[in-house]
């Protein structure tokens, strides 16, 4: 039973502080990759936990039930409860009971989770099937244009995938603008955010009010966000890509063609609250190579001893 | 990037583009201009346009007549209103550039670009 428990327990602490205890690790962005594996691992930890924690629950409740029939059935009945009474039928009917609530419980989660991750994947593979017909090919890119005034673009994953950019995005971008804003979307499909985004999303509409999976949902994709910034700054540049991330978000032309000094000035962003801000400060003024690793290293380690920690525990509870 | 559905995507373009009811013999005809095609590709292209619900087709003697059954706009108009929809709920799954922000936001940024040497934000 101790080895249940202390797994229900971690799995628990888990799902309530995990994002407590990661969330300034990452929050920086200063090593993308390695945050985003933090992030998986210590879900896949809670999960793992939890299951393994169920499982010897059943075990438990399948070892210890005949003993313990015997003892609710003659605080109930006294001396009306012989061998034959709690040898009968209470000892299958209990076990079968809790099997069947632990089973149920991982059914509605699995059932919450395939319905909102269905429902995703047909929408989504519906908009990429729409956007590539209605819309007009933008020569030379892969990408498709739809007519429409407001400044966006964004990707769709589906068979194929759709990379869309509005006529408003076209008339406030420059070519080089326009070359990052295809790079960041690329980076999303290539990288396959996609699939991370609707396995948590999944995840967090499985176990609604578990912070570890509602924080987790956001920390992943802002992740992404910054994978893709960096992919879009190496193949275009920083400067256009700030530049694209100002005139989408505004909707105003930002000239962007002068390269400016590779080095931030003194000042800082005031708030780094904001999502834009705190994309274009990392991008602006990005971490020494020695801060990079030594944060990777730290993450690393994280993810290798949230993955083990399960593993561990219930090896050691066991005895 | 169309790679699988070009050729849906080509005739869609043209069915759009063209006035009023389009028989495959007319798509065809325009098509061979451009690139070497087979009338039966032609053919069942449209065929799964019309079982997947984009063209609606009535018998006319031994053809089909196709016409779209709504107008590019309004594939457009759909699309951007589930792709710009505000609620974080959205359930397809897209990867936006940037969210637009507001004005303070906006000016904050402006004035930081415009401290570099090279660069002219407006």
């Amino acid at each position: 039973m101790t080895a249940a428990l202390v797994l229900l327990g971690y799995a628990a602490v888990a799902a309530w502080c995990g994002p407590v205890l990661l969330a300034p690790l990452t929050s920086g962005g200063t090593s993308v990759r390695p945050g985003l594996t933090a992030w998986l691992s210590a879900m896949a930890s809670a999960l793992l936990s939890a299951a393994l924690g169920m499982a010897f629950m059943i075990g438990v409740a399948v070892a210890d039930w005949p003993a313990l029939t015997q003892v609710l059935c003659r605080e109930v009945a006294g001396k009306m409860c012989t061998p034959q009474v709690y040898q009968s039928a209470l000892y299958p009917a209990g076990v079968a009971i809790a099997a069947a609530a632990v089973v149920l419980a991982a059914l509605v989660a699995l059932w919450r989770y395939g319905r909102r991750t269905q429902r995703a994947v047909a929408r989504t593979r519906l908009h990429a099937r729409t956007a590539l017909l209605a819309g007009r090919a933008l020569p030379g890119t892969g990408a498709v244009v739809l007519n429409d005034p407001r400044p966006a673009a964004y990707c769709v994953a589906g068979r194929p995938a759709a990379i869309v950019v509005t006529s408003g995005a076209l008339a406030v971008l420059d070519e080089p603008q326009l070359g990052a804003v295809l790079a960041h979307e690329r980076a999303h499909l290539a990288g396959r955010h996609h699939l991370l985004a609707t396995v948590t999303r999944g995840l967090s509409a499985a176990f609604p009010r578990l912070p570890l999976f509602a924080e987790g949902t956001e920390q992943v994709s802002r992740l992404a966000e910054l994978a893709a910034d960096d992919a879009a700054a190496r193949a275009a540049g920083r400067w256009a890509l700030v530049t694209a991330l100002l005139a989408i978000a505004t909707g105003r032309a930002v000239p962007g063609t002068a390269v400016p000094a590779t080095t931030f000035p003194g000042t800082a962003l005031a708030a780094a609250a904001f999502a834009v801000p705190a994309r274009v400060e990392r991008l602006l003024r990005p971490p020494g190579r020695g801060t990079v690793a030594v944060s990777g290293l730290a993450l690393g380690l994280v993810s290798g001893v949230l993955i083990l920690l399960p593993v561990l525990l219930a090896m050691v509870a066991r005895g | 990037m169309r790679g699988f559905g070009e050729l849906e995507a080509v005739v869609m373009d043209r069915v759009w583009d063209h006035d009023g009811p389009v028989t495959v013999r007319d798509l065809f005809d325009k098509l061979r201009e451009a690139r070497p095609i087979a009338y039966t590709t032609v053919m069942s292209t449209m065929d799964n346009l019309h079982r997947k619900g984009w063209l609606a087709r009535e018998r006319d003697g031994k053809a089909y007549r196709y016409t779209a059954v709504a107008s590019r706009e309004e594939y457009s108009a759909r699309l951007m209103r589930e792709a710009l929809a505000e609620a974080g709920d959205a359930e397809a799954v897209l990867s936006h550039f940037v969210a637009s922000m507001d004005g303070d936001q906006a000016e904050a940024l402006r004035a930081v670009l415009g401290k570099f040497p090279g660069g002219r934000p407006s």
